[in-house]
């Protein structure tokens, strides 16, 4: 009885935010903590139905057929013929895009490189039009996305998630180099305070970004969510309005306030860095919470058919 | 200012006014003599977090100063006081040298972070423990938030930049233990019978030793030795109680003036 009434409570409060999805027209994703958790000796472990999920939000466009090995740039071109678009927007920093796509397709994941806005390729953009030669803390597997750009005699910090790399030394070398800097740049790649991995919750740039500040008195500019910036580049590349589309993630500060602070709905997963405390947040209230990716898929998909 | 009682309690920074590495501050051997034949108790007070007592006291002595190991107080002690009046278990991430003013203190399945200056802890391994740690309830002790100092090869950052970081991780504020909290103060005149508007604070750092002794209800003297640097007494308000030259025409003013 109680079991029906709770399962009742669930249903109707899935109904609040579902039937907000009127003039729906794109799904953004968070990869990392919906998709998969990171971590470990594959790289990762795909979240049970995610996998599945992405497949039907595609279908759901009338894309194309998952039987089989579908050409993936058929399938990308007819996705983006469709009425529902789909994107995903990352703060992965641990290694260059191209790679980062490559690991999610060998777990099993439908998806390209192009469908993907991260924060390395826009701080690249960035560094190039304000002729800034960085310093870099980052990740070893990120640095190849810098390679274009002139790093010799730095006049700015460029932090991004360089876990094992976050040692004493690394960050004394580059707290030097802004300390140094009449006029000091620091950049960070995401400002996230942990994420989820196989083994346990990990430290992000945010703290390290956090550490620099205090320590030579500067305000780091984020290139990453929760910026507004960011979120807006990933609007365009999916060509649809703020209001037209709906972000789905683990992190309610950076994901669901981020995309919130806006103008696009957004929906927390259970799942990844979630905790039941987040339910409560101070500052941020998700349009809806749902068990996982693949529940919020359904409800979604099952909506639009409506 | 409101009338004083009678000066009871001296309160003395160590690094930078007794001595600058080294060597003493000329004059300061005798002029601790002639404030110990002054009817006053008093207490050195210093913020370190590398140097156990033991290792104070073995450089006070070969400086030729008469000091007893239990008028030292140090922010390590401050920790150690909150951490047996909390009744937790620490990691400690504080320089091997500090280990022995933590003697006796159970670390086992820790459920505290004590976080000094410690280089060799600050990797991402470690930080990630400390971080596992506080988000699932354990106090975050600092002992100071210092944001950097200077080292042979150059400025190096200080425990201030972690403390942040992990304050931020876990959205939890820490309990600073050293000098420029009031409770520090506090706690160094407890054993003494002293109340802090009895108490005069002698140091070379503007803010931390005058300002943070001013705070804490003291009088506040400025010394011009160690890191002082010209226009530091403009740096905190209300401005100091007195600057003096160096500790002994800070004893002199003391002396002729407060007692």
């Amino acid at each position: 009885m109680h079991q029906l009434q709770a399962a009742g409570r669930a249903v109707r409060a899935m109904a609040e935010w579902a039937k907000q999805l009127a003039g729906i027209k794109g799904v953004m994703l968070d990869i990392s903590g919906v998709l998969y958790d990171s971590g470990g000796e594959g790289g990762g472990v795909p979240i049970p139905g995610s996998i599945e999920a992405v497949e039907k939000t595609r279908l759901n466009c009338g894309c194309y057929s998952t039987h089989a090995h579908v050409d993936m740039s058929t399938a990308f071109a007819m996705i983006k013929a469709s009425g529902l678009k789909l994107r995903f927007c990352t703060n992965e920093t641990q290694a260059t895009r191209g790679k980062f796509v490559a690991k999610l397709q060998r777990l099993g994941f439908n998806i390209l490189v192009n469908e993907v806005t991260a924060p390395a390729p826009a701080a690249c953009r960035i560094l190039k039009e304000r002729n800034l030669r960085p310093h870099l803390l980052v990740h070893d597997d990120l640095v190849p996305e810098f390679d274009q750009l002139d790093k010799a005699n730095p006049n700015c910090v460029v932090i991004g998630d360089a876990a094992d790399n976050f040692s004493y030394k690394n960050l004394n070398e580059a707290f030097r180099v802004l300390i140094g800097l009449e006029n000091p740049i620091l950049i960070s790649l995401g400002r996230g305070r942990y994420y989820k991995e196989t083994d346990g919750l990990k430290l992000d740039v945010g703290v390290y970004m956090k550490a620099l500040e205090y320590a030579c008195d500067v305000q780091a500019e984020v290139v990453g969510k929760p910026a507004k910036m960011f979120f807006q580049s990933a609007l365009a590349e999916m060509e649809v309005e703020p209001q037209q589309a709906i972000m789905i993630g683990d992190d309610i500060v950076n994901d669901v306030g981020g995309a919130q602070q806006c103008g696009m709905r957004a929906l927390q997963v259970r799942t990844g860095k979630y905790r039941p405390c987040d339910e409560q947040h101070p500052e941020v209230k998700a349009d809806g919470y749902v068990n996982n990716l693949a529940e919020a898929v359904d409800i979604i998909v099952k909506q639009l058919h409506k | 200012m409101a009338a004083r009682r009678v000066l009871k309690a001296v309160l003395v920074d160590l690094s930078g006014t007794l001595h600058v590495e080294d060597s003493a501050v000329p004059g300061s051997q005798e002029a601790l003599k002639r404030l110990r034949n002054a009817p006053v108790a008093i207490r050195f007070v210093t913020n370190t977090t590398k140097e156990s007592k033991r290792d104070l006291l073995e450089r006070l002595k070969t400086l030729e100063f008469d000091i007893a190991e239990d008028e030292i107080f140090t922010s390590l002690t401050a920790a150690r006081n909150l951490l047996e009046q909390k009744q937790v278990r620490p990691l400690l991430l504080v320089d091997d040298n500090a280990l022995q003013d933590f003697r006796g203190i159970p670390t086992n399945d820790p459920n505290a972070v004590v976080v000094g200056l410690a280089p060799e802890h600050f990797n991402y391994r470690m930080m990630n423990k400390a971080f596992r740690l506080i988000l699932d309830g354990a106090p975050l002790i600092a002992i100071h938030k210092a944001r950097y100092y200077k080292r042979k090869d150059g400025l190096a950052l200080g425990p201030g930049p972690f403390v942040t970081g992990l304050e931020y991780a876990t959205d939890t504020k820490a309990t600073v233990v050293g000098k420029p909290e009031t409770t520090f103060f506090l706690e160094a005149l407890s054993g003494t019978g002293c109340k802090p508007e009895e108490t005069v604070m002698i140091g070379d750092d503007c803010r931390d030793d005058v300002g943070g002794a001013q705070n804490a209800g003291m009088l506040g003297i400025l010394v011009k030795t160690g890191k002082y640097r010209a226009a530091d007494e403009d740096k905190i308000n209300p401005a100091p109680y007195l600057i003096c030259e160096s500790f002994p025409q800070a004893v002199d003013h003391i002396l002729h003036h407060l007692l």
